[in-house]
């Protein structure tokens, strides 16, 4: 495996106002991992991942994604290393009002040219990766549904469509299945996992079940109150550590 | 893999409208005849010179300050009283005129139904008739009064605001309702206590947007001899008084820019940040889209789902807890000074209630309704009728293009979400220039949009006839520009209250600003922008005959001829068709908003 790692903090603290969300982290995240983010609520996941496809820059500290160091870039810099990391989120993230296809095609627009994204919003272009992808997803029906037609979890499937159609090295995923019911979340996370294992790709998600984080991960790094509990492989984290990640109060 | 499936026919219902929209928009610049004759009149140059000249030289005696003042407060009273009075008569219509009232207070008898709709129906005919057409006539029934404003705004504002305010009762949820009813509380006390004060924002909010309205139609009825600064206005442009008529455009700037200033920070302070809710179910309009957020960020803290209040959601969270407060200090002061100026406007105005009720009103009345009857209509009008109806049909189209058109263009830059630093589209990390360029900008396009509107059509036109020859075009243009300041800003309202979050997501996967804006800023905020352009358009029909006042052409220069010559069998027949051509306009804007959801 690489050496070098995909993702790294260094010393990395984040604060709103006087909130504090992240305290003086250091972490590293090697190419191929399948990282959970576990913890309660205000724990930092979202901030984490945030910082890692760096739509937020630290207070203090760095962060390291694909060997640049996200503060000092320049924009374009900046949107050159973000084509490189797919992100799903929890919901609402798709543009409502257009047809499925060009939210998938989304997917492509770090590297179409401004006309051939135009052109494609009057006569879709690339159907075929499209149709592929949501092929892959198990909604190819859907290519010219509106896509505030869809159901939540058709609408996953197509935020993680547009992934595939992106096609980055890394996956960032916020909460992917919260709005999901159990079976359907069971279902998305197999998918997910199944997408990045096929193509060595690395994830990184966080995730509100501890139980999907054992059964899709191969890492679980525990969050509370901006610190990092514990960063272990599923088998070595026992029901005690799990406790003491959501405990109320010591 | 399946067979693939074949792209969707690209004539849908959208496409055919659009191709009608494009044929009637080049069918009316042919009817304007800029193909066919000159329309440009260059020996005017030198005047509209003059004209933009005086801007900077405005005149600051003393005595035409004092008259400037003077007139401000005339038009600011008009509108105050004429807005007071319809939304008066627009409560109580509104309740009568809702479905939720008919069938709460007879729950099983479907003849009321036929009732209702009768009623309903007979608010779509003073709504189809401009204040200026009502002004003119009542001029004739009232003399030169200050009442003749007030009515001319009420009567067509009271009938827009019941069919508005029935809208709101019936959309807002009827559970509470249902529950005092069953409990056996009277439809009187049971709406008091469910329907209207849980509609009460959407009311209030909307109940600011006709004030910013009614300001504007003051001003237009001065035109008529009303008085006021429409009236000071048209006088200094007959003298070619440029200078005064500078003097009494800053006036009337300011004026619009403090009542609409006011009416959205109010709104603002009260939760409730869209003027006017247009084409949006109701499950998933704005504000309600937004405080489910705000609550969202707050239960997320309890329940487990992770949220950490951002640098904004904890801003909007605080706002949101002031409105919490039962009183915001801001909004106290600004109920005192309604409370204040009211009565003042009231006795400030003075205009002859009583006049009303006159036996000479009522004699007035009879006579012209017997010098109108019977109609005075043959055959051989059709065919002029049908021209002027094309006429008029034809400004409205090519004015709400253009007006539409600008209004789209200007929009982005008047929002304060899209180029200013931490903006939408701001490309880059923001330097002290770039920053200074994007609030110019913004000012700059926020100005240009205020002295679009505040400007009253009418004399629009007259600016426009410096360099045109009459016809439809210079009242097109007039009624376009007016538009164009109006539906800017709408626009950028909507702009403004943008769900963001699908537009994070584009620019974390490294998409250009261009591409943000393709792809997630216009899908989202055109259907919107159509709506309102179409909803402006059934607008700038009515509007069609406070141009043809000043000659533009169309069924409204024949409407204010006949009416000032008191020739009202001739009128009936007119107005008639108008109303006619209005509905038509409705019907089709109706349909093509449809269209778009």
């Amino acid at each position: 495996m690489n050496s070098d790692p995909i993702f790294e903090l260094r010393r990395v603290t984040q604060q709103f106002g006087h909130f504090l969300a992240l305290d003086d982290i250091n972490l590293q995240i090697y190419p191929g991992e399948r990282v959970a983010l576990v913890g309660s609520s205000g724990a930092g996941k979202s901030t984490l991942l945030r910082l890692l496809n760096g739509t937020l820059l630290p207070n203090r500290g760095e962060v390291w994604a694909l060997g640049k160091n996200l503060s000092r870039l320049s924009s374009r810099q900046l949107r050159r290393v973000q084509r490189q990391i797919g992100t799903i989120y929890q919901q609402f993230q798709l543009v409502d009002s257009l047809r499925v296809i060009h939210n998938v095609n989304a997917g492509h627009l770090g590297r179409w040219s401004f006309w051939r994204a135009a052109l494609s919003l009057v006569y879709p272009l690339e159907v075929k990766t499209a149709a592929a992808a949501l092929h892959r997803v198990g909604i190819p029906e859907k290519l010219y549904a509106r896509t505030d037609q869809l159901s939540g979890g058709q609408q996953q499937r197509v935020a993680i469509a547009r992934v595939l159609v992106q096609d980055p090295p890394v996956v960032l995923a916020d909460e992917p299945v919260s709005s999901l019911d159990p079976a359907l979340s069971q279902e998305v996370m197999s998918l997910l996992r199944t997408l990045v294992q096929e193509s060595g790709k690395t994830l990184v998600t966080s995730l509100h079940s501890v139980e999907l984080a054992r059964n899709h991960c191969d890492r679980i790094i525990g969050l509370r109150n901006g610190r990092i509990l514990f960063d272990a492989p599923p088998a070595s984290v026992s029901a005690e550590m799990i406790d003491a990640l959501y405990r109320l109060k010591e | 893999m399946d067979q693939p499936l074949s792209r969707p026919s690209p004539l849908n219902q959208r496409a055919i409208w659009g191709l009608v929209a494009f044929g009637a928009i080049a069918l009316s610049l042919y009817q304007a005849g800029l193909f066919q004759r000159d329309w440009l009149n260059l020996g005017g140059l030198s005047q509209l010179g003059r004209f933009f000249q005086a801007s900077v030289q405005p005149d600051l005696s003393p005595e035409f300050l004092r008259l400037t003042l003077n007139a401000i407060v005339v038009t600011l009273a008009y509108a105050v009283c004429g807005t007071c009075l319809s939304l008066l008569f627009g409560l109580v219509g509104g309740v009568l005129v809702s479905e939720v009232w008919w069938q709460s207070v007879f729950p099983r008898q479907a003849k009321q139904r036929s009732i209702w709709l009768t009623i309903r129906a007979g608010l779509a005919i003073p709504r189809a008739i401009h204040e200026l057409i009502w002004g003119l006539f009542l001029i004739n029934i009232f003399g030169l009064d200050p009442l003749v404003a007030i009515v001319a705004i009420a009567i067509p504002y009271g009938a827009i605001v019941a069919k508005v305010f029935s809208e709101i009762l019936d959309e807002t949820p009827r559970q509470p309702l249902m529950a005092l009813l069953s409990s056996g509380v009277a439809p009187l006390t049971a709406f008091t206590y469910s329907l209207l004060p849980q509609a009460f924002l959407d009311l209030l909010s909307y109940s600011f947007y006709r004030f910013e309205c009614s300001i504007r139609s003051a001003a237009v009825l001065g035109i008529i001899g009303a008085g006021g600064l429409g009236y000071q206005i048209l006088l200094s442009l007959q003298s070619l008084r440029y200078e005064q008529l500078w003097t009494l455009f800053y006036a009337l700037f300011v004026l619009n820019g403090t009542v609409d200033l006011t009416s959205a920070v109010l709104r603002h302070r009260l939760g409730s940040p869209s003027r006017l809710d247009l084409n949006l179910r109701r499950d998933n309009r704005s504000k309600s889209q937004k405080l489910e957020e705000l609550r969202d960020g707050y239960s997320t803290s309890s329940d487990g789902q992770e949220s950490h209040p951002t640098q904004n959601a904890a801003d909007q969270v605080s706002m949101l807890k002031q409105q919490r407060q039962p009183r915001d200090r801001g909004v106290m002061v600004a109920g005192l000074g309604a409370v204040l100026l009211i009565p003042f406007c009231f006795w400030y105005v003075s205009a002859d209630f009583s006049k009303l009720w006159s036996p000479r009103t009522m004699q007035l009345l009879a006579d012209i309704t017997q010098s109108s009857l019977p109609p005075n209509f043959d055959g051989e009008q059709l065919p002029q009728l049908l021209a002027l109806s094309w006429q008029t049909l034809a400004m409205s189209i090519l004015a709400i293009a253009a007006a539409g058109i600008g209004g789209i263009l200007l929009s982005f830059p008047a929002a304060h979400n899209f180029f200013l630093p931490g903006g939408l589209l701001n490309p880059t990390q923001s330097s002290r220039l770039g920053c200074l360029l994007a609030w110019g900008m913004l000012l700059l396009t926020r100005s240009v949009l205020l002295i679009a509107r505040a400007v009253p059509a009418p004399i629009w036109a007259l600016v426009a006839l410096f360099v045109l020859f009459p016809g439809i075009l210079p009242g097109a243009i007039a009624l376009g520009l007016h538009n164009l300041g109006i539906l800017g800003r709408l626009m950028a309202e909507v702009a403004e209250n943008l769900d963001q979050r699908p537009l994070l997501a584009l620019k974390a996967q490294g998409t250009p600003a261009s591409l943000v804006f393709l792809y997630g800023v216009l899908p989202t905020t055109m259907t919107r922008f159509l709506a309102y352009i179409l909803y402006r358009w059934e607008v700038c029909m009515r509007e069609t005959v406070i141009v043809g006042l000043v000659g533009a052409g169309g069924l409204g220069r024949l409407l204010t001829e006949q009416l000032s010559s008191f020739d009202y069998s001739s009128v009936i027949v007119t107005l008639s068709s108008f109303v006619v051509l209005t509905f038509i306009v409705d019907w089709v804007s109706g349909r093509m908003r449809r269209s778009l959801r």
